[in-house]
């Protein structure tokens, strides 16, 4: 299996720069996962390594070779669709044979591949089927069942589970992680959905407007997000963000004037300083009266069984969210008191970077 | 209780005058047809009857023995001609056409929506103002009175059927191509193995409007062919009727035998015509 390696590498779209000089290591074996925004560039950087849009600027090194001026097929690299991409007028059998045959493999060896293949993935009931007989998760394990059947180097998905269900969507990515342990195989995941990028991967590459914000393990990029933008992108509920002050003794000044230690001890920079504090929803929680550091009214609470997610609008007018217990009594409409644990909380400069 | 449904009286002298309208204009259309039809079973003195006969009696079957065995109007090998030709150009117009029209639909190359929009263009062209330079070449290449005039250029595509086309595998989805430029099968090959069966359809309807368009194309074979063994049907039939004014009975009959194979393919064919005038005006 190979390392895919990016070095300073662009896209144009015409005049419009969509990647911007992004740097990256891929480790043998690894699985990364890209997420961002729509529009942030994940898709058309896998389709960059995978062949399919050309490189205008640095280099693409898959296995220590640069690829860039080489053809999809030569890459060593497979990719599953979001729309599985399967040829509608071939069976599964032939779907998956299809790219062995171009390769110029044995009748007798194509078979046995893809036999080895559908065994694999449980598939091998689907071979004679086309894919409008089969439903959406077979057509994405014969999909999958195609890029494994060439036994590439790296795989590429590009939001391949955005298409199935909720209850297909939890099986699946537990089959890819599966896959992956079996196949040791180096990985690259494209998604938009948080949860896929925390359960999935190794490490997470969050981008933004085509740059990199921030390369981590799940627990990093969500304990320690290296600015606003990941902050407030990764997590679900968003990350809570509250305009600050400097105190003049190194403590935190809330927009209602309560004052409050920041846990490390005191706050850098001179007093009054602006900045922007971070806190994750599980940080805040419901107070009796004058016990809070904050106030505001209920305007949403979204039960979800275990939990309940409040959405609070505060005095000043800022939207706070909160997780709470199942059987938190805060209804639609209440005041309520809001306290502040400030474990694990991060403080924000005016630039979006984090400063502690 | 029973419910019973009332249309209202007005709605249904509506629906009679609408009826009563289409029904009068479609007659309009079909007489000539009609008169056609009848006459190719009548003698010369029956089709100027007066009274008009408004069907043939008796009817005379051996007008199309005659037109058969004619030497002056060799209708079976015309008939042969007119089907090569159709056959040709519709094979010559699925090949060349599908071919632009997936560079122009499914490829992204520098300048391809100047280029398509130049072939749009042509459209705009009436070919006689190309006609002289053209058959010029020809000459020079000694080509004149075979085929190749009529055939080759739509090897070389045609705006309307690439604009047609284009916009048919612009619904391909892109991801097909791009998996199978993963599987490492070359352009060429994506075209045909990939992107052409998802356009079957379209490229029947290509087909279909090419036969019908060839089989009533006259000016070209005036133009390029001078032996009459070499004439399609078309060209033919023009060619007896002004040598033998007189006979109206044989001629209604190769009008009636060249019209026919289009209208029983039309009516085979009609769900997919629809479809395809639909498709070229609409998308």
């Amino acid at each position: 299996m190979g390392a895919v390696q990016l070095l300073g590498v662009q896209k144009f779209f015409g005049t419009m720069e969509v990647i911007k000089g992004i740097d990256l290591r891929v480790d043998d074996g690894e699985l990364v996962v890209f997420v961002g925004p729509s529009g942030c560039g994940k898709s058309t950087l896998l389709r960059m390594i995978a062949g399919l849009e050309d490189v205008d600027g640095g280099e693409v090194l898959i296995s220590g070779v640069e690829v860039s001026g080489l053809a999809p097929a030569k890459r060593g690299v497979a990719m599953v669709f979001q729309n599985y991409a399967l040829y509608p007028h071939m069976s599964a059998y032939d779907n998956l044979a299809y790219g062995l045959r171009r390769s110029g493999m044995a009748r007798a060896d194509v078979d046995s591949r893809v036999r080895e293949t559908a065994a694999l993935l449980q598939i091998t009931d689907l071979l004679p089927r086309r894919p409008k007989a089969m439903s959406g998760g077979q057509r994405q394990r014969v999909a999958i069942g195609r890029a494994i059947v060439r036994k590439p180097e790296v795989f590429l998905f590009d939001e391949p589970l955005s298409n199935l269900d909720a209850a297909l969507r939890v099986e699946m990515r537990s089959q890819i992680a599966r896959l992956h342990q079996e196949l040791k195989a180096t990985m690259i995941f494209v998604t938009h959905d948080q949860v896929e990028a925390m359960t999935l991967a190794d490490r997470i590459v969050v981008l933004n407007s085509g740059r990199v914000e921030q390369v981590g393990t799940p627990r990093e990029v969500y304990h320690n997000p290296a600015n606003l933008f990941v902050a407030s992108f990764i997590g679900s509920p968003a990350m809570n963000l509250l305009p600050i002050t400097r105190g003049e003794d190194g403590s935190i000044l809330l927009e209602s004037g309560e004052q409050m230690i920041w846990p490390g001890g005191k706050i850098d920079g001179p007093p009054g300083r602006a900045l922007t504090l971070g806190l994750r929803p599980d940080r805040l929680s419901l107070v009796g009266s004058d016990q809070g550091q904050i106030s505001g009214t209920v305007h949403l609470a979204e039960h979800l069984g275990d939990e309940t997610i409040l959405h609070v609008q505060t005095a000043a007018g800022r939207a706070l969210t909160l997780k709470c217990d199942g059987d938190a009594p805060a209804r639609l409409g209440d005041l309520v008191q809001i306290g502040l644990d400030l474990t694990g909380a991060c403080l924000f400069d005016p630039d979006g970077r984090r400063v502690q | 209780m029973k419910k019973t449904s009332r249309i209202a009286p007005a709605r249904v002298a509506q629906t009679l005058v609408y009826h009563a309208v289409m029904l009068a204009i479609s007659a309009v259309f079909l007489l000539p047809f009609y008169w056609m039809a009848i006459s190719a079973f009548k003698n010369n003195a029956e089709i100027f009857a007066n009274p008009v006969l408004w069907f043939p009696d008796p009817i005379r079957l051996e007008n199309l023995t005659a037109l058969l065995t004619r030497d002056d109007f060799p209708f079976l090998r015309q008939f042969a001609n007119s089907v090569f030709y159709a056959l040709s150009v519709a094979c010559a117009v699925c090949f060349s056409c599908s071919l632009a029209a997936y560079s122009f639909g499914c490829l992204r190359w520098r300048g391809r929506n100047l280029v398509f929009g130049l072939t749009v263009c042509a459209l705009l062209l009436p070919g006689i103002v190309t006609f002289l330079p053209v058959y010029l070449g020809w000459t020079k290449l000694g080509l004149n009175g075979t085929y190749w005039p009529l055939i080759a250029p739509f090897f070389f595509g045609d705006a309307f059927f690439i604009f047609m086309l284009r916009q048919f595998f612009l619904g391909v989805p892109r991801e097909l191509m791009d998996a199978a430029r993963l599987d490492g099968a070359s352009e060429f090959r994506i075209w045909w193995q990939i992107v052409l069966p998802q356009v079957r359809t379209p490229l029947i309807i290509v087909g279909l409007f090419a036969i019908v368009y060839t089989w009533n194309e006259f000016f070209g074979p005036l133009i390029y062919l001078q032996d009459r063994d070499e004439f399609p049907l078309s060209l033919g039939l023009f060619t007896f009727q002004a040598a033998r004014a007189r006979e109206w009975s044989i001629s209604m009959t190769g009008a009636l035998l060249t019209a026919l194979p289009m209208v029983v393919l039309f009516l085979v064919t009609q769900r997919l015509f629809r479809q395809g005038l639909a498709s070229s005006t609409l998308k």
